[in-house]
């Protein structure tokens, strides 16, 4: 299942308007869907933030192979930039030292079991894969 | 969507999804709050990385005056998100009550 969505905030309803369907229509566990959701927004949140000027919508397929959810996030005529490279959030420190902003990208990896980075040089396109075991 | 508004006891109920969409909104609520708060989340169903962000700004805002926010009725999987992110350690949470 696959659609594409306008660049903007207002779009995360619509967003979740469509994981639900495939959810629905692919028996997707309920206890899954949250973690699936977050990584989704905060993704796609993401791309809004440091491409807010780009006209082109962002591209969200979503699959279930081998007993494993796969979804994938296209962003296109972008620069590179690697969601999966090592961001240091101390998560531990203080109330008063704590940043407001940069836990999305942290957070991920401990919601889902895998995600990938591809970037198509010559198309400039992002291309964001990852995975949630099903078990 | 989420709808944010006070209870009774001056409680402040949340329901639906705090998501990027809808931090604004809550944030312009829970700005308007002047002391120590309870926010019930037995409706809150979501939260992502932008609704951490309103709870923090808030939770610094009331504690330099000697307030802070209790949080109530966590669901589980929200509770997850406070344990990887450390917020179970800079405010006061309560899970759910299993039915």
């Amino acid at each position: 299942m696959n659609e594409k969505f306008h660049r903007s905030f207002d779009s995360l309803q619509q967003i979740f308007d469509f994981t639900e369907r495939f959810y629905t229509a692919e028996s997707i566990d309920p206890r899954h869907r949250f973690a699936v959701n977050f990584a989704i927004e905060e993704l796609f949140t993401n791309m809004v933030k440091y491409n807010a000027g780009n006209p082109h919508r962002v591209l969200i397929e979503m699959e279930q192979m081998d007993g494993e959810l796969v979804a994938h996030l296209t962003d296109f005529d972008v620069d590179p930039f690697d969601v999966t490279a090592e961001r240091e959030v101390d998560t531990e420190s203080p109330l008063q030292d704590r940043q407001i902003g940069g836990l999305g990208l942290h957070l991920i990896p401990k919601m889902i079991d895998s995600i990938d980075y591809d970037y198509d040089e010559p198309a400039r396109r992002s291309r964001i894969t990852f995975t949630k075991a099903l078990r | 969507m989420l709808d944010i508004d006070f209870a009774d006891a001056g409680v402040v109920m949340l329901k639906g999804r705090l998501d990027a969409s809808q931090s604004e909104k809550a944030q312009t609520f829970l700005d308007g709050l002047d002391q120590a708060s309870v926010l019930d989340f037995s409706n809150l169903e979501y939260i992502s990385s932008a609704g951490l962000g309103v709870l923090l700004r808030t939770q610094k805002r009331l504690m330099a005056s000697g307030g802070g926010l209790k949080l109530i009725n966590v669901n589980n999987h929200i509770m997850d998100v406070f344990r990887f992110s450390g917020f179970d350690h800079i405010f006061e949470v309560q899970g759910a009550v299993d039915p």
